[in-house]
């Protein structure tokens, strides 16, 4: 089902990415789909999965799937990206396509930091949460991306869970995939693990993870 | 042959609808036209230039440096086009003809086609084209739309100066 | 002829989309391009294969080019100044990942917002304006028969080599207005097939873990370009009744100024001048060895440019003699016939 896994020891991306392999291959999907990732550790599932894949660049994912479902409907376009790729850098062109409503599903992992550069201070990084460039914590409460998209689209799916709470995830997933097939843009952000930043280990992982469904809302908006 | 016209006018003075209109004229006669215009950022207020080259050979080039024709439709278009005039420069200046304007009650929004009916009445004195060569261009613009009866008349004012 | 038309560089480039069977647009407003955007939303009133989406920027219109024609759709975009700025994140990935990206530049003064309709200085930017080796195809037209025949070839080109394909233009040609008549050879339209489809799985990248992989990968694509340049390379040499092996005089000037070049050296001609008109109609690959071929019998190069001397460089980095240049550099401003004139003319 995969090529072995590049991410780190402990990452929730796989989990996640599994879980979606596991919906579009049970719904004879993986074909028509199309998965594209943003940069951040999100590429490194460029060839994880039978699907078909491909890089874009930071923060571009969103539009780039705008544009590959403008010219092939039938197709099923995910957008897999980071919170830093969806909310910060790419917040502008992901507000506007929820705004347009646009047919794609973004799938956003929620780490709380900018992973791949080493653990940086991201739009989802907790008040007081210690970065390499918030070495006296972050100062900023975290954004809540999921509000700003359902402030400008009332028939989105928008929906948040937990990398831990696998039934849900799939749920959520299946619920998005719907969405797009009705004609919907969708955005399931999942909160993950990434101990390599967090310096975590075994429950300490868990915990943590734990301690970010305290501030950022389970569930569907 | 080569003839160089510019007009020239405030931004919503029309100066772009004389332009269409002598432009195509002259295509439709067989010349070889170049025209393009040109506006500051502005959308209103800038001055509003229309440069338009006419001749029996292939023209290259859509701008000039000096004019054989000038017209000017307004006090901000003089300056700006004064880069463009020579000794040689044939004008129609808008300030000669202020009374006439006022003593027909011309409106501010047909200013544009009394001055083309003056424009067509120098073009047919250079034997460039005529006035009903013209007219029928003008009738295809502007017939359907709104106030072409006195458009047509103001067009005749101008012209008959 | 029944099929003249009197036509403006819009009309022209929109219509030469549309024969390309281009279907999908994105695009931002700003000007000299806006007219291309709204141009192709009316079109795509009278003909539901058209598609046109205004996006939140540039950056978004580009990447969502990059989507559409992995999808298998002729899409395009259109940008100028600061947008053709923006562009190069999209553009930059096209180079990447060979995607056949087609772009309408309409060159504006610059740098930053600069002036809004004409301008010669985004040479450098549309072949090195990305994060690579400048592997993009960049043509320039100098009029209107040029504006459809080339945005003709960057979509067959784009298509055929998967190079990033520029039309590089400005306000004053798209504002143009003038006798059209389309080329009397019919061109062919290349197929674009699908990069990504149900019928294979791919797995597309534009990063990699060692340098050595990317390095590899720019040595491919620089063989394929160098390759492809044969074949597309374009220039015209322009004089009136002097054999080129005896002008000594050489002015070099693209796009708009180009025209503006020929009435000069007819006029230097008239006046015994021994001087020709070279002119490079694609910048990137650049005619190399056809300038260096004229360069062994000239004595003087004149590089007329509304840049301070992008152009200039363009010509220097391809020059194989020692040939003296001098020119008129003259950003956002054009370029009159007389001063052309005047410059070779006072050139002892």
């Amino acid at each position: 089902m995969s090529k072995d896994a590049k991410f780190c020891m402990g990452c929730g991306h796989p989990i996640i990415l599994q879980n979606l392999y596991k919906i579009l291959k049970n719904n004879n999907e993986d074909q028509k789909s199309v998965l594209g990732l943003d940069i951040g550790c999100s590429l490194l599932a460029w060839d994880f999965l039978q699907v078909n894949t491909f890089q874009t660049h930071h923060g571009r994912v969103t539009p780039t799937m705008v544009g590959f479902k403008r010219a092939k409907p039938e197709a099923l376009t995910f957008a897999y990206t980071g919170d830093g790729g969806a909310y910060s850098i790419g917040l502008q062109s992901l507000l506007w396509s929820a705004k347009r409503n646009d047919p794609v599903t973004v799938i956003v992992v929620n780490n709380s930091v900018y992973a791949m550069t080493g653990g940086q201070t991201a739009p989802t990084t907790m008040k007081n949460q210690i970065t390499l460039t918030s070495p006296v914590g972050n100062s900023e409460e975290p954004i809540d991306g999921l509000a700003l998209v359902r402030a400008v689209n009332k028939k989105a799916f928008v929906a948040r869970t937990a990398v831990n709470n696998p039934k849900q995830l799939q749920e959520y997933l299946q619920k998005a995939i719907e969405s797009q097939k009705e004609g919907n843009f969708a955005i399931v952000e999942v909160l993950s693990y990434c101990p390599t930043s967090w310096k975590t280990f075994g429950i300490g992982t868990n915990n943590f993870l734990e301690g970010l469904k305290n501030v950022f809302v389970m569930g569907e908006y | 042959m080569k003839f160089k016209i510019l007009l020239a006018g405030d931004g919503g003075q029309g100066v772009q609808t004389i332009a269409k209109i002598v432009s195509e004229c002259f295509f439709a006669k067989n010349f070889e036209v170049i025209s393009i215009p040109n506006y500051g950022l502005e959308q209103r207020g800038g001055v509003s230039l229309s440069f338009i080259q006419v001749s029996d050979k292939q023209i290259f080039y859509p701008k000039f440096a000096k004019a054989d024709f000038l017209l000017l439709m307004s006090e901000q278009a003089r300056e700006r086009t004064s880069e463009h005039v020579s000794a040689d420069t044939e004008i129609i200046d808008f300030k000669n003809y202020q009374e006439i304007i006022l003593q027909n009650k011309i409106s501010r929004s047909s200013l544009n086609i009394f001055f083309l009916g003056v424009v067509a009445k120098f073009l047919s004195e250079k034997k460039l084209i005529s006035k009903d060569d013209i007219f029928v261009i003008f009738e295809k613009k502007l017939a359907s739309k709104k106030n072409w009866e006195e458009n047509k008349q103001v067009f005749e004012i101008g012209f008959l100066i | 002829m029944s099929d003249k038309r009197f036509l403006n560089g819009y009309d022209v480039v929109l219509e030469a989309c549309e024969d390309a069977e281009a279907t999908q647009m994105f695009g931002y407003p700003i000007t000299p391009t806006t007219e291309i955007l709204s141009g192709w939303i009316n079109k795509s009133l009278q003909n539901k294969n058209l598609h046109c989406l205004q996006t939140e920027d540039e950056v978004a219109a580009g990447f969502a080019v990059c989507g559409a024609v992995m999808a298998g759709a002729k899409a395009f975009t259109a940008t100028a100044g600061p947008g053709t700025v923006l562009m190069q994140d999209a553009l930059s990935m096209a180079e990447g990942m060979r995607l056949p990206f087609v772009a309408l530049i309409g060159q504006r003064g610059g740098p930053s917002s600069g002036t809004v309709i004409y301008s010669q200085q985004e040479v450098n930017l549309s072949i090195h304006g990305g994060n690579g080796e400048g592997m993009r195809i960049v043509l320039s037209p100098s009029n209107l028969e040029e504006l459809y025949s080339l945005t003709r070839k960057v979509f067959n080109y784009a298509y055929k080599y998967r190079f990033p394909s520029i039309l590089l233009t400005d306000g004053y040609l798209l504002k143009t207005r003038q006798s059209f008549s389309l080329p009397e050879t019919k061109i062919e339209n290349q197929k674009l097939l699908a990069l990504v489809d149900e019928t294979s799985q791919k797995n597309i990248r534009n990063i990699y873990t060692l340098e050595k992989e990317l390095m590899s990968e720019l040595e491919k694509n620089k063989q394929d370009f160098e390759e492809m340049s044969k074949e597309i390379v374009e220039f015209e040499i322009y004089s009136s009744d002097v054999a080129i092996d005896d002008v000594g005089n050489l002015v070099i000037a693209h796009g708009i100024v180009g025209a503006v070049a020929k009435e000069a050296v007819d006029e230097l001609n008239k006046q015994n001048k021994k001087v020709a008109l070279f002119r490079p109609v694609s910048l990137s690959p650049f005619p190399k060895d056809e300038l260096n071929k004229l360069a062994q019998k000239i004595k003087n190069i004149f590089v007329c440019e509304s840049s301070l001397g992008q152009l200039r460089d363009l010509v220097k980095q391809n020059l194989e003699y020692e040939v003296k240049i001098s020119g008129i550099f003259k950003p956002a401003v054009g370029v009159e016939a007389e001063e052309i004139v005047d410059l070779v003319l006072s050139n002892k």
